[in-house]
């Protein structure tokens, strides 16, 4: 079943600027969907739409739809959105510094102390750092530590759909590696639907279900992880694989547009 | 948007220019025409009106120097003015000065005082800046009274004539002139000043302070300029102020002035001089209006009795609904009307979508 | 002794003043001008509750204040609530404004007469004599138990419960905390309702100390220099604030002149902005972020 149907969405910042023109995705119950792509591609303005806060920085949506369970979620207070049940693990800003980490959960609970309890027992299962420090400050957290309780506690509101922007930012190699294999894993417990927005292509690729690519504003390329990862652009754009060890962008390459195209 | 055919900036000499078009210098013909004819037309009551006007436009453009153009939040422009016409007040009394060093002093005394508002400006941004003008505005008016009452001049300090040369300046008409020549100075001023480096360090800075350091703006300079250019602004309109009523009392120069000033800047448009005009404009008559609707309107009597309070009651209600609806205030409004004519029968869409 | 007494009671009126100016700016970052009349019409509107149920002075008392916690909700519904987001000059400005058009309606609703709701209520406000020479009037013995209880309860409320929690997570981070499901309407709404009817219940006793009349505003200006010396987003700080600047003031009164009081509040927030611009107790970081 279809969970988050984005269907053509458009949208415009300070009324000229159209940073993601016409993006369709598709993201199935159950699955781990990975939205890869480099800076200024349009996926955290995607991501934006879809969790409510596209009005903050005078960005609208001018068209297109934004269905969650059959429901146009577009319009709903960012709220409204979470509460049902799709919930946002932002990419900066993901902890209130000056609560401590069991405050930044209870900040988030809204059900009854019985459910909430068998919540925060499993949260500490998956984090047991967190439950160490859960007296604590949050702004004294590491930034490993930052991450788990983003996560902690965006799953205290009981989420469907777990949207996640920018897991790795700023974390090192193993522990997005151990990050991305626990996300896997509270998938599995909580019967979770994961979007990841990535810039890291290979960690994303490694847990994910199915990809999609954008660049400029558009869904360039999707499909399977395997297919994605064996696409010749995928390797040497994203994954840093290219035949001539030269690091270029996507940018660089005047035949690019033409052979996308084909592929697709 | 151009607002004529055919004309193409063709010179870096045309990019500076004040007055672009033909048609732009007719309307500044009429205009002044027209500035010119008041006093001839006018009424007594209107040349009064009048004249409160240009005032509020000098202490207004002065503002907006400092908060349209620079950024700086200020809560103490009543304090600036009343040092200006306190400076003018004793100097007069006390002295016996005369005009012509009345005057100078005023902006010597405001550019100091420009010093003293703007150092906090060094270490606060935004609402704390804002809070700190504020208080010092309560303890220029806490001086200014204690010096009333420490000399015995309890109602306020009266002020004779000044004497331009052979004239003297007791006439409404006079008045005008003056006041309409000075205004138009302090307008050119700014206009012109805004153009030069000091102008541009201060949009720089209003925009966004770090990075007018990190291309190498002065900041500590830009705002101590910004507050002592707007101060002796200020002043001068104070002292102008003082001389026009003939009278200097602190009463003038309470808290709710400021606010007055503010809401010219709002209500006429922030970030524009010709806002500041407008706002002023507005500003001053609007009571006249009120008072002119609870004349002709059958009102309740306790409406008449009270009728500072509908004032009150009134302004902050117009500040609102500017605040609210219009936050371009009545420059956005003049624009919108200019460029539906300009562009009719075509309208002018901005991509917006549902929402 | 008398000295003492008095910086207590005065301090007490501002630290209950003052915590509606903290309240509101720790939730949403805006320092809300209009906090003395919203004060103000505390006062008047216990003088209306007090002859519309003549006799019965609890409910009248509870009624007005039910009033003026209505009042803060309808202040952020109706008005701020389109200002969330915007610059702080704009908020700051709209308040100044609501100030303006509060101050007038207030005038045309209750005259600009001194009057006493307490002869209304049929309640006196005795001296009671506290030994030593120093006397406290009814009214001001109040004040230091509503201070007591306003503050314990905020404390109490913002660190245990979970609006509490809530508010504070709000106040930090509002993007973050929308993302968790709070409502942050409802949560500003709460935080303007509880400003505003503590502030009015600071009226309300002002009203009964000494009656009202357009002059509680200034009263109420007085009061956001000690938010201010205490740190803009800290309650204990707002009551450390009201006791430095309430000893300054009742000294100054005492031994320099009395005319000096009015603007004492002005000159300790100056020093203050200039030795240490975020307060006593505020977060330095809070004071950054502006």
């Amino acid at each position: 079943m279809v969970l988050l149907q984005v269907e053509k969405l458009e949208v415009v910042y300070h009324q000229v600027l159209t940073a993601v023109q016409g993006v369709s995705l598709a993201v199935r119950q159950g699955q781990i969907v990975a939205l890869l792509g480099t800076n200024g591609a349009g996926k955290t303005t995607t991501l934006r739409a879809v969790s409510g806060f596209i009005g903050l920085d005078d960005a609208r949506v001018t068209a297109g739809r934004i269905l969650y369970r059959g429901e146009d979620i577009h319009g709903l207070p960012p709220h409204a959105v979470a509460r049902r049940g799709v919930v946002l693990v932002p990419e900066r800003d993901k902890v209130f510094e000056s609560l401590t980490v069991l405050e930044n959960l209870e900040v988030a609970r809204r059900c009854p102390h019985q459910e909430a309890r068998r919540l925060y027992d499993l949260v500490f299962t998956f984090f047991p750092q967190l439950a160490a420090v859960r007296h604590r400050q949050a702004g004294y957290l590491s930034g490993g530590e930052r991450q788990m309780l983003a996560i902690a506690s965006a799953l205290l509101c009981r989420p469907q759909l777990l949207l996640v922007d920018e897991l790795s930012l700023g974390l090192a190699p193993r522990l997005v590696q151990a990050l991305m294999a626990q996300l896997q894993a509270i998938r599995r417990e909580l019967d979770l639907t994961v979007l990841l927005v990535e810039q890291n292509a290979a960690a994303a690729l490694a847990v994910a279900d199915y990809g999609y690519v954008m660049e400029n504003g558009r869904v360039v390329l999707d499909g399977e992880p395997s297919r994605l990862r064996a696409h010749p652009d995928i390797r040497e754009f994203y994954l840093g694989h290219g035949e001539q060890q030269t690091r270029r962008s996507y940018r660089d390459v005047k035949q690019y547009r033409r052979r996308r195209r084909w592929y697709g | 948007m151009a607002y004529a055919s055919g004309y193409f900036k063709t010179s870096y000499g045309a990019e500076l220019a004040l007055v672009e078009t033909r048609l732009q210098w007719a309307a500044l013909a009429a205009l002044g025409l027209g500035l010119g004819l008041f006093p001839l037309l006018a009424s007594p009551f209107a040349l009064d009106l009048a004249n409160q006007v240009l005032l509020a436009v000098i202490g207004a453009v002065a503002l907006m120097l400092l908060t349209g153009y620079a950024g700086q939040i200020s809560l103490g422009h009543a304090g600036l003015l009343a040092a200006g016409a306190f400076t003018t007040g004793i100097l007069a009394e006390e002295a016996g000065a005369p005009f012509w060093l009345t005057v100078p002093a005023s902006g010597a005394v405001g550019a100091v005082l420009g010093l003293v508002f703007g150092l906090p400006s060094l270490r606060l941004k935004g609402l704390y800046l804002a809070v700190s003008t504020l208080a010092l505005h309560f303890i220029v008016a806490f001086l200014g009274s204690e010096y009333e009452t420490r000399h015995g001049f309890s109602t306020g300090i009266l002020l004779d004539s000044p004497r331009l040369g052979p004239v003297v300046l007791d006439d409404a008409r006079l008045w005008y002139g003056l006041l309409l020549a000075v205004a138009a100075a302090v307008f050119l001023f700014s206009r012109n000043l805004l153009r030069t480096r000091t102008g541009r360090a201060w949009i720089a800075l209003r925009d966004r302070d770090v990075v007018a350091a990190a291309l190498g703006i002065p900041v500590a300079a830009a705002k101590l300029s910004a507050f002592v250019v707007s101060s002796v602004l200020t002043a001068l309109a104070g002292c102008l102020f003082a001389y026009y009523r003939g009278f200097v009392s602190i009463e003038a120069f309470s808290l709710f002035t400021t606010i007055e000033y503010v809401a010219m800047l709002i209500i006429g448009g922030l970030g524009s001089l010709l806002g500041a005009v407008l706002g002023a404009v507005f500003v001053v008559t609007f009571p006249y209006l009120i008072d002119l609707a609870v004349d002709l309107l059958p009102v309740p009597a306790r409406l008449s009795t009270y009728v500072f309070a509908v004032k009150y009651a009134a302004f902050g209600l117009i500040m609102l609904l500017f605040l609210l609806l219009e936050p371009e205030g009545l420059l956005g409004i003049w624009r919108r009307v200019r460029d539906y004519f300009v562009l009719w029968p075509f309208r002018y869409r901005p991509l917006a979508g549902r929402s | 002794m008398q000295l003492v007494v008095n910086t207590l009671v005065l301090a007490a009126t501002y630290a209950l003043i003052a915590c509606g100016y903290v309240l509101v700016y720790r939730v949403s970052r805006v320092l809300n001008l209009a906090h003395g009349e919203l004060m103000m019409l505390g006062g008047y509107l216990l003088l209306t509750t007090a002859s519309l149920f003549a006799g019965r002075p609890l409910l009248a008392v509870a009624v007005a204040l039910l009033l003026s916690l209505g009042l803060g909700l309808l202040v952020y519904v109706v008005l701020m609530r389109h200002f969330t987001g915007e610059s702080v000059l704009a908020a700051v400005l709209v308040t100044i404004a609501l100030g303006i058009l509060l101050r007038g309606l207030a005038i045309l609703l209750w005259t600009a007469q001194l009057q006493y709701p307490l002869v209304a209520l049929g309640w006196q406000n005795p001296a009671l004599s506290l030994g030593g020479g120093a006397v406290i009037s009814a009214a001001g013995l109040l004040t230091l138990a509503a201070v007591a209880v306003v503050y314990g309860g905020l404390l109490l409320f913002l660190r245990y419960t979970p609006w509490g929690i809530r508010m504070r997570a709000a106040g930090e981070n509002p993007l973050l905390a929308a993302q968790r499901g709070v409502a942050l309407p409802q949560v500003l709404a709460l935080a303007w309702g509880l400003a505003t009817l503590s502030g009015g219940l600071a009226g309300m006793l002002l009203a009964c100390d000494s009656g009202i009349d357009g002059t509680a505003v200034i009263v109420g200006l007085k009061a956001f220099p000690v938010a201010l010396v205490g740190g803009l987003d800290s309650l204990s700080g707002a009551l450390v604030g009201a006791l430095l600047v309430a000893a300054a003031e009742v000294l100054a009164i005492a031994y320099l002149d009395p005319l000096v009081s009015d603007v004492v509040p002005f000159f300790v927030l100056l020093a203050m902005l200039l030795l240490r611009p975020w307060g006593l107790f505020g977060r330095r970081e809070a004071f950054e972020r502006v």
